[in-house]
């Protein structure tokens, strides 16, 4: 069946997640390593936005992900993706005060700019540098239950946490859409996951 | 494998398509045995796939399939379903092969196909697009890209309800910022991701029903994006022209495309969405910095205003004519700039140099309705500056108050919005220039009398250099303007605030009101023909342009040339006039001569000019030795001219004669040897007399000769003192109070013409002062004689002599002036009436300045 489904590229839920977060606190770096298995040691500054995809097999779910840059120069072109998502990954750097310090003014710009159905997500990375954190996890973890947000410390480079964050948050996303589905099935308001199935049959082509 | 059905009857395809209905329904694992009841379009689109990818699409049998779909077009819509099926399938397997041949089919059945059924078509042939910018191989990106550029070029006929470019529009901006490793696979994806933007806009621009592209979510990624790889390939671009890129010069290069599809989109922006365009362009501009640099944002503004410009062209139905575009771009750019009044001088002045650039694009009348918010938005920055320079930082900023203010960048800055002031009042059509010139007048603070705008506690040095910087803003309005009627385009409510700053101390003030003066009075381009003061022997080389004076023009000199010939007596009369001065008072007088000179102007401008030497020769007037020479000169200068422009021959002689003497005997008294750098002056000019002189006898004598006024031309000019000194500020503030004190002359109203003004500086307050008590010693003594006189002599005495002092008034009209003070406390009334007093009275207190005659 899987197969099939992989053949056919359809999938039940369509969900558009993006990163955010300083510039150089590693968002480059865990989409690829969730997209690509790969901890590419000597990453550029992006620029502007970058794009990738994966396909999730929880109910096929597909993810596109737009991985943003992190530079304030980029900042009017980044922002402009943010309406568009229905998650957000806010990123910051463990071992990086600051990145933690600017959490605020990022989700200041959620508010202005982002779809108010947004899921949020704050994540800590490099927990691998352990020696060199600068940020407490008890301090984050505060932080993220005081904006009600969900909280995880990732390693792009050890691959720690990885797939468990993307992975919850398409869990989070799917139960959304459904829970969504069920209050407003006669509203006509976007809702997360455009996706539809489609099923026309086609086996005698293959092989 | 199929069968050989290829003639079907109607029925047996119907029951063919049932099958094919069914086939959607049921089993997916039913494959293989029922391949010979596949449908007709399956058949005929596996047919064109080849067995090896290598040979290309299999063209008769892509004919085949186009003639089919052609004839029955309600089966477009399967055969695109199933096309993009297969090329999903072999993008998963990696059998791009395969992928390029279904592309080049999808291609050209959209091609082939300009019909209604094409909407359904589309559905599939944009999930094919979308699925191949999806994969991350640059090569299936940018084939998708070129297959969604094909399909942006079809014109549809029909709107579709749910087709959706967000993605599109997402992910051809992503393309434009690709980052990939290669260089050169990165400039085809970031080439792509602008012609897919492109093919977006085509597509949606006239499309009512889709959303719409000019909404800020979508501008907001499609700007910056094309902004960004313009910027990028200039970077580039101008780093190595190498001979790589020399070579594949037919190859368009990013930034000209990038270039094209701005201008596309923005020739396509209408009057509404221009709005939308812009703003992002703004904070590109602001994000990455590059106000400061000036050119690239000049540069994107030109193609800005260019490209909506350019849209009247093939728009003549466009019911807001073009120039309310450019004025919206420039609306757009004064509230950036007003927004930044407190970032650095530099982003300021960015911003201004691009106004300056976009002002002189924008067609005449562009400034649109609000011409008088756009001047008064470069004078509040004007003014914002100034302070800024002056207390040296930005007062009332929260968190840039630490930025240190250059003033070297805040001049440039004031420079800059100088030069757009007049940048935009150059496309002003007279009238407006008029309106704006009077509306700059009015913003300019005269100390002690109306302050327009607030103070700000920059004290007097600020308001000075307001004063200057207003000024030469005016200077930079009136370069240019010619109008032919002078009394509508410089109402008294311009000219005198103007005139009233021409006796200022400051000589920097008194040189730019001069210059306004110049550029106001030109009309014929004569200006440059006197910029240099000097002796001409024959002025036909100059070749004056020299109209009839106009009925406005003689009533504009019969109401303001008194005015304007005492501005320049008493210009000439200031201690700190320049060399500069004296040459741009040269170019005045010889501007009034030529342009608005009838004969009664002409002897005036004789009488002021002998009146001007005989300045030069006073005693009375502590003048340094270098203005007297230079006043002579001066005069010498404008007489010779002003003699040929009369040619009375025996005028000219006259002048001749004496500068030719002074050539010999006094040659620092002629232009050519006092505004030279060194002047050799002597230690005085006593020994000026004789033949040196003009002599305004033998003037007269000569005109007369030629129907000149001779009574008036034996009158000396004396300038007169008039009500609007009151408005000017002959000490600079703080120094001195200017009061002026009027009463009405009690018993020769009707003899005046002005009303007599008289002004007090501190220093005869003072003397006042001092001398007072002696005074009134005086005074009572005086006055007892008075009444005595009045009391014992018979009543004819009385009437004679007052009859006879009434028929002295009468002579002297022309320059009586009266000068009155109240008396001092408990004066007796009836002695201040009908009894003319000795001069000498007055003499403490007036310090003898006018011929008075002083009644009480």
């Amino acid at each position: 069946m899987a197969r099939v489904r992989m053949s056919m590229e359809d999938y039940d839920y369509l969900f558009k997640i993006v990163l955010i977060g300083n510039a150089g606190v590693g968002k480059t770096c865990l989409v690829r390593r969730f997209t690509q298995g790969l901890f590419p040691p000597g990453q550029g500054a992006t620029i502007g936005v970058d794009f990738m995809i994966k396909t999730v097999e929880i109910k096929g779910e597909k993810v596109k992900i737009w991985d943003t840059a992190g530079q304030e120069r980029f900042r009017s072109i980044t922002q402009s993706y943010y309406r568009s998502a229905n998650a957000l990954i806010l990123t910051y750097d463990i071992t990086c005060e600051d990145s933690f310090r600017c959490l605020p003014e990022w989700l200041r710009e959620i508010e202005q700019y982002a779809n108010n159905q947004v899921v949020t997500i704050l994540v800590g990375n490099k927990i691998d540098l352990a020696e060199k954190r600068e940020v407490h996890r008890q301090r984050a973890e505060d932080f993220a239950d005081s904006q009600s947000m969900l909280y995880l410390e990732t390693s792009a480079k050890e691959s720690d946490n990885v797939e468990k964050l993307f992975l919850d948050l398409a869990c989070e996303l799917i139960r959304e859409a459904k829970q969504n589905k069920l209050d407003n099935n006669d509203n006509d308001r976007p809702m997360p996951g455009e996706g539809k199935t489609i099923s026309y049959l086609n086996c005698c082509s293959l092989t | 494998m199929p069968l050989p059905v290829t003639d079907v009857p109607a029925t047996q395809r119907l029951a063919l398509d049932c099958r094919t209905l069914l086939d959607h329904r049921v089993g997916k694992g039913v494959c293989g045995c029922c391949g010979a009841l596949r449908p007709r379009y399956k058949r005929l689109v596996d047919n064109i796939f080849p067995e090896d990818p290598e040979d290309g699409l299999v063209k008769a049998n892509m004919e085949k399939l186009t003639f089919y779909a052609l004839s029955a077009p309600e089966k477009l819509d399967r055969i695109g379903a199933y096309l993009s099926e297969r090329l999903s399938r072999d993008v998963a397997r990696h059998r791009y092969g395969y992928v390029c041949i279904a592309m080049e089919a999808l291609d050209q059945l959209l091609m082939a196909c300009h019909c209604q059924s094409i909407n359904l078509f589309v559905e599939s042939f944009l999930k094919m697009v979308r699925k191949l910018l999806e994969s991350d191989k640059p090569n299936l990106q940018i084939l998708g890209t070129n297959s969604f550029v094909k399909f942006a070029n079809i014109e549809e006929d029909t709107p579709s309800y749910h087709r959706s470019y967000d993605f599109f529009v997402s992910r051809f901006s992503e393309m434009c910022h690709s980052n990939y490793e290669d260089p050169d696979i990165r400039t085809k994806i970031r080439m792509a991701g602008i012609k897919g933007l492109q093919g977006v806009v085509r597509k949606t621009v006239n499309d009512e029903l889709q959303a719409n592209i000019w909404d800020p979510q979508h501008m907001d990624k499609i700007v910056p994006s094309l902004l960004f790889n313009l910027q990028s390939g200039e970077r580039t671009e101008s780093r190595s022209p190498s001979p790589l890129q020399a070579s594949d010069k037919e190859k368009e290069s990013p930034v000209e495309l990038t270039e094209r599809c701005f201008r596309e989109l923005l020739g396509r922006a209408a009057y509404g969405n221009i709005k939308n365009a812009v703003t992002p362009v703004l904070m590109h501009l602001d994000n990455h910095s590059l106000w400061e640099g000036k050119t690239f944002a000049v540069r994107c503004f030109k193609i800005i205003m260019y490209s909506i410009q350019s849209k009247v062209g093939f728009n003549l139905t466009c019911p807001h004519p073009q120039s309310q575009h450019s004025h919206l771009v420039i609306q757009q750019l004064l509230g950036h700039l007003d927004a930044n009044s407190k970032s650095s001088a530099t982003v300021r002045a960015g911003i201004v140099e691009v106004l300056l650039e976009a002002a002189a694009i924008a067609a005449s009348g562009s400034v649109g309705p609000t011409v008088l918010e756009v001047f008064n938005t470069l004078l509040r920055q004007l003014r914002l500056s100034v302070d800024y320079e002056l207390t040296g930082s930005y007062d009332g900023s929260t968190n840039i108050g630490t930025k240190i203010i250059k003033a070297h960048e805040e001049r440039q800055l004031q420079e800059a919005v100088i030069r757009t002031i007049g940048s935009f009042a150059n496309t002003l059509p007279t009238y407006q220039r008029s309106e704006v010139m009077l509306f700059i007048m009015g913003k300019i603070p005269v100390p002690g009398v109306h302050l327009t705008l607030p103070s700000t506690g920059s004290g007097p040095e600020g308001t000075r250099m307001i004063q200057v910087m207003l000024l030469k803003s005016v200077v930079q309005v009136t370069a240019g303007f010619q109008t032919t009627n002078m009394l509508t385009a410089l109402p008294s409510s311009f000219l005198e605030p103007l005139l009233s700053f021409s006796l200022t101390e400051d000589p920097e003030i008194r040189l730019l009101v001069l210059q306004i003066l110049l550029s106001l009075i030109d009309r014929h381009d004569n200006r440059p023909k006197f910029s240099k003061i000097c002796i001409i022997s024959d002025i036909s080389v100059l070749k004056l342009k020299v109209d009839k004076c106009s009925r406005q023009d003689n009533l504009f000199m019969k109401k303001h040339g008194q005015h304007l010939y005492r501005h320049i007596y008493l210009g000439c009369k200031e201690e700190s006039s320049g060399p500069q001065h004296y040459e741009t008072l040269f170019a005045l007088l010889g501007l009034l001569s030529v342009e608005l000179a009838n004969e009664e102007v002409v002897v005036d401008l004789i009488r002021l000019a002998l009146a001007l030497q005989d300045l030069a020769l006073s005693t009375d007037e502590p003048l340094p030795m270098y203005n007297r020479c230079a006043v002579h000169a001066l005069a010498a200068a404008y007489l010779n001219l002003i003699c040929q422009l009369t040619t009375v021959p025996a005028f000219c002689q006259h002048i001749h004669e004496v500068i030719e003497l002074r050539q010999k005997e006094t040659p620092y008294l002629l232009p050519e040897d006092v505004f030279i750098e060194n002047p050799k002056l002597p230690s005085s000019v006593d020994k000026v007399e004789g033949g040196v002189l003009f002599l305004q006898s033998k003037i007269t004598e000569v005109l007369g000769g030629s129907g000149y006024n001779t009574e008036r031309l034996a009158t000396p000019y004396v300038p007169q003192y008039t009500d609007e000194d009151r408005l000017s500020k002959r000490k600079s503030i703080g120094e001195t109070i200017s009061l002026q004190v009027e009463v009405e002359s009690r018993n020769s109203p009707e003899k005046e013409e002005r009303t007599p003004a008289e002004e007090i500086t501190f220093e005869t307050l003072k003397n006042a002062i001092v001398d007072s008590v002696g005074m009134e010693e005086q005074e009572r003594e005086r006055r007892r004689q008075v009444v005595e006189k009045f009391q014992k002599a018979p009543f004819e005495e009385i009437a004679a002599h007052c009859g006879a002092r009434a028929t002295q008034l009468q002579s002297k009209l022309n320059q009586i002036f009266e000068i009155t003070i109240r008396p001092p406390p408990s004066p007796s009334g009836t002695i201040s009436s009908g009894y003319g007093q000795s001069q000498s009275r007055s003499v403490p207190i007036y310090e003898m300045k006018f011929p008075d005659l002083c009644v009480y």
